[in-house]
């Protein structure tokens, strides 16, 4: 009997030693964790600004209403709470189905908080709090959400925000991200995500402390240095992109369905404006209105066939037709396979090899001016019987075609500068002297982003500097101070022979000043701009059993028109495209040169504010 | 023998080394009360807990004298009035189904003017007198059969299955295991023993067949969480965790006295009726539950060599009996706070705070020491 007891006793004592002894260390640490708690602190994402210092994304908070499952009286409170919050009959019957699954299925989640409804109205807040007492149970928790004043505006450009899901999580949690964050999507929300998103703070804290003990000491005892880490606020970027130009643009669209336009500064490749239609709100995409909205604004945007999700200032690729007939002329000048005075007769095409190569008329005999100005293409028929489709492609890479313009903004898309080896990989069969043809008025495989031809454009207009596009002019902290500027960078000085360019050049301020102009028609007086129509044919696609209209929409020419203005001493390069929108002239022209008279009314206002001391202010939005 | 007549008054045949163990627990339970209840100190609502280590000294008074009283009545007296006292304690069991108060969904209390009184704590030892006097009028030599057993279990048996319906598994596992030891030290024929330990385990393996039915929730809970603690770590299994991490927390030398932090910040529920060990455990380590496991199991292993110094059958198996009752409280008190056992409420004898609790340990003692002194 006593051997039973010992035994007893040192098998009592022997799991004390296996609990005290081998496996301490982890109680203890186990002990600590029971009582200290680690609070994280909210930090606070960036703000993104255009060039004038006008906020294009902030944080606001929206207000969510919680409910613990457990606490909400079903019977007295939830009918006062449904009518509080308005909530409709449907909403309100699968709410009420939630509360009481999560009541039957789980003790632990029913003590919880859990989300009833998201982002709730002003008024109905501000009724919620004022009858707070009625509701025991529900509480409204803000949560910050990005904000875009300017809505659709420039949202390409500056994005919008996703939650975290699951499988994305695996991915960036490293970094620090959390379930039910938000990170940057898509534009400059998501190319700078790193600066814009701030680093969360943590302070620990102690659980379970009672009342009437010394606080202070027990936390000197029990905390580690270091107790707390300060949040440290997101990066404000400061865009050059100026809001009011891209409004400016979005009116003047406003008549056509879709397409693109790109306003960049000549002088060192910044953008100004980029705009592409037809758009979407970031504020339902980055969750402002509730997950459900979200889901369903996705799936309107994905469905829909003119691509609203899609960058077409630089993820998407048109084939540039006429607007690429400065390059060939260039080249074909530069090789003295052409002279300005040659003269071309044209009859309404040309035939070469067993094709007849359109024109857009009947030209009779022009130069290479008058070829210019009336966009004849029998003439850069002749010319491209002349010259190497090498050749051609190699002026397009040299002004940055074919390539990425490195922007970083968005995915974007390279473009084709078709060459002999291309035709021969991409063709069976012998290389055809056609598409050399086609080349040289920018068509058959010749393709280009809006992106690469403005700063093509500003590279004509400025003598042949090609700059480096910059979207983001400066980084600064949420005081002010600038963290960062960025200077204009050149990616490349092309070769030109100045008095060339000089007679392309006045080439393109003939198409608007000329009588014969393709612009002519459409300018509007006072405006000074030069450039070039372009009216590029499309694949056509004979969708069989499809809408007939929409068949008919989809194969219309894509209506171009890439300039810059003032045409003698340039200052900005401006490029529209209007997808599907038939001649260059008629469509592309007018929407460039409302943009160039906004541009001009926007200079004169601010020369004028300038002039006043502290006229320009910036407005802030935290 | 010539001390064999000496009465109690004759102060150097009192038995020191379990006086003095006895007093050193009793110090020691009092001392850890102060500190598992020291969280509550100048805490306003709960406030009162911080007093009940003042009350406990009231119990403790109160089972000193009662032990002293069964101290210096001759045991003998006792064996004839077992049977009086034992029906008395049945009555009184019944009672508590008529006037029980309910605490924590079991009704064990008895309300009596401005106090609670459990009338099955001091079933115990009545239990043990009961059996004992069984056993000290059987004259049998011969080892005995299953029917030479069954009236002294049944003594045990029928009390538990009482209390077990209030319901109060603790107690009614205490009944058994006490009942158990004392008729284990009589002669068994070893063919019983063999019958009685295959009844045992085909009665423990029907038990965990139809335990959903036998047992009430909350103990179906902490039986399924002591097996499986892992799949509900929130839930049932919370209490027996907290209370391991606390006592692992203590580690070698302990967080000191009053310095255990899953005491001090309310991580270790029921630290003063279920679990006073793990504060003990915390605040002393390794070290000082040593001395504690010592400490009870002198007073265990003493009571065997009393009762094989008994004068006769009667004073044997008591102070078997009361060393019985001593050894399963601390047995399964500390086995449930260090995780051998599932969370049942049994007390640790001189450390949970309870009256009923204190009183009739002190009262066994009482028995223990009386034996002691008469042999």
């Amino acid at each position: 009997m006593v051997v039973a007891v010992l035994v007893c006793f040192l098998a009592l004592f022997a799991r004390l030693v296996q609990l005290q002894i081998f496996q301490g260390e982890q109680h203890r640490s186990t002990a600590r964790e029971n009582i200290v708690y680690q609070n994280t602190l909210a930090t606070t994402r960036g703000v993104i600004r255009d060039a004038m210092g006008r906020v294009l994304a902030a944080n606001r908070p929206s207000y969510n209403v919680y409910g613990v499952p457990a606490k909400i009286d079903l019977e007295k409170v939830w009918p006062r709470a449904v009518e509080l919050m308005r909530l409709g009959e449907q909403e309100a019957r699968d709410l009420r189905a939630r509360i009481v699954a999560i009541r039957a299925n789980s003790t632990r989640l029913a003590t919880q908080q859990s989300l009833l409804v998201a982002d709730v109205d002003r008024d109905v807040l501000g009724v919620l709090e004022t009858n707070a007492d009625e509701l025991p149970g529900i509480e409204v928790v803000p949560s910050p959400v990005r904000y875009y004043p300017y809505g659709t505006l420039g949202a390409h450009t500056i994005g919008h925000m996703r939650e975290i899901d699951g499988e994305m999580l695996t991915r960036v949690s490293s970094r620090g991200y959390k379930p039910g964050d938000r990170l940057g999507a898509t534009g400059v929300e998501r190319r700078w995500e790193s600066y814009l998103k701030g680093q969360r703070g943590w302070r620990k804290s102690l659980r379970g402390v009672r009342k009437g003990k010394n606080l202070d000491e027990l936390e000197a005892r029990y905390l580690e240095d270091p107790r707390s880490l300060e949040p440290v606020p997101g990066r404000d970027i400061s865009l050059t992109v100026d809001i009011e130009l891209v409004k400016a643009m979005e009116q003047s669209m406003r008549g056509q369905l879709a397409g693109a336009a790109v306003v960049v500064d000549v002088r060192t490749g910044r953008i100004l404006a980029a705009l592409s239609k037809p758009g979407f709100d970031p504020n339902v995409l980055s969750g402002g209105a509730g997950k459900t909205e979200v889901r369903d604004a996705f799936r309107r945007l994905y469905s829909d066939p003119l691509n609203p999700m899609l960058d077409k200032t630089i993820s998407a690729t048109y084939p540039p037709g006429s607007t690429y007939k400065p390059f060939s002329a260039l080249a074909a000048l530069a090789d003295g396979t052409i002279k300005p005075s040659d003269e071309v007769d044209c009859r309404g095409g040309v035939e070469y090899g067993r094709r007849y190569f359109r024109c857009t008329g009947v030209h009779r005999r022009v130069n290479l001016h008058e070829a210019m100005v009336q966009s004849c293409n029998s003439y850069f028929y002749q010319l491209g019987q002349g010259i190497n489709i090498d050749r051609l492609a190699q002026i397009g890479m040299d002004f940055g075609f074919g390539v990425r313009t490195g922007i970083g903004v968005n995915p974007e898309a390279r473009g084709r500068m078709p060459t002999r080896s291309w035709y021969t990989q991409h063709y069976k069969g012998q290389f055809l002297g056609g598409w050399t043809l086609l080349a040289a008025i920018g068509q058959g495989a010749t393709t280009v982003t809006v992106l690469q031809l403005a700063l093509s454009y500003a590279a004509l207009a400025n003598g042949g500097t090609l700059y480096q596009p910059q979207l983001v002019r400066s980084i600064e902290t949420s005081d002010g101070t600038v963290v960062q500027e960025f200077p204009p960078r050149v990616r490349r000085v092309v070769e030109l022979d100045q008095t060339d360019l000089s007679l392309v050049k006045l080439g393109m301020k003939g198409v608007i000043m000329e009588k014969e102009g393709t612009g002519y028609k459409y300018r509007i007086d006072g405006i000074d701009m030069a450039g070039k129509t372009g009216t590029a044919q499309v694949d056509r696609a004979t969708g069989r059993g499809a809408d007939q209209q929409k068949v008919w929409y989809f194969n219309r020419d894509h209506a171009w028109f890439a300039g810059y203005a003032p045409a003698d001493s340039p200052e900005i390069a401006i490029v529209v495209l209007v997808e599907h929108g038939g001649g260059g002239g008629k469509n592309a022209v007018p929407v460039a040169m409302k943009v160039v008279q906004t541009w001009n009314e926007l200079k004169q206002k601010r020369l004028v504010q300038k002039a006043k001391p502290g006229g320009a202010s910036r407005s802030r939005v935290q | 023998m010539r001390n064999k007549e000496l009465s109690f008054r004759s102060g150097p045949h009192v038995d020191m080394p379990l006086l003095v163990a006895i007093v050193a627990i009793a110090t020691c339970g009092l001392v850890n009360l102060y500190s598992a209840t020291s969280p509550y100190i100048g805490s306003g609502t709960h406030g009162r807990i911080a007093d009940i280590y003042v009350s406990q000294i009231y119990w403790i008074v109160v089972g000193v004298l009662l032990g002293v009283i069964t101290t210096v009545i001759d045991y003998r007296a006792f064996e004839r009035w077992a049977t009086v006292l034992y029906l008395g304690g049945a009555f009184s069991l019944g009672l508590v189904w008529v006037l029980g108060t309910d605490i924590r969904g079991a009704s064990r209390w008895i309300q009596l003017g401005s106090f609670t009184f459990q009338p099955s704590e001091f079933m115990k030892i009545v239990i043990v007198l009961m059996i004992a006097r069984y056993i000290h009028n059987d004259p049998k030599t011969e080892p005995r059969t299953l029917i030479d057993l069954a009236p002294p279990v049944a003594f045990g048996l029928v009390p538990a299955l009482v209390v077990m319906a209030q319901p109060d598994l603790g107690t009614a596992i205490i009944f058994i295991m006490t009942t158990l030891s004392v008729v284990g030290m009589t002669k068994i024929r070893s063919r019983t023993v063999f019958n009685i330990s295959v009844a045992a385990v085909i009665g423990m393996v029907l038990f965990w067949n139809y335990r959903a039915s036998l047992l009430h929730g909350y103990q179906l809970r902490r039986l399924e969480s002591f097996v499986n603690p892992d799949a509900d770590k929130t839930g049932a299994a919370w209490h027996a965790l907290q209370a391991q991490t606390a006592i692992g927390n203590g580690g070698l030398t302990g967080e000191g006295f009053m310095q255990g932090t899953q005491n001090q910040f309310g991580r270790l529920p029921d630290q003063y009726s279920d679990f006073p060990f793990a504060v003990f455990a915390e605040d002393w380590g390794l070290l000082g539950s040593l001395v504690l496991l010592v400490l009870y199991g002198f007073v265990c292993i003493w009571a065997v060599h009393i009762a094989s110094q008994a004068r006769d059958r009667f004073g044997a198996a008591l102070a078997i009996g009361v060393g019985a009752i001593f050894f399963w409280h601390t047995l399964f008190n500390l086995g449930m706070a260090i995780g051998l056992f599932p969370v049942v409420g049994i007390t640790l004898p001189l450390f949970s705070y309870g009256g009923s609790s204190v009183v009739t340990i002190l009262i066994s003692l009482g028995f223990l020491m009386n034996v002691s002194m008469r042999r």
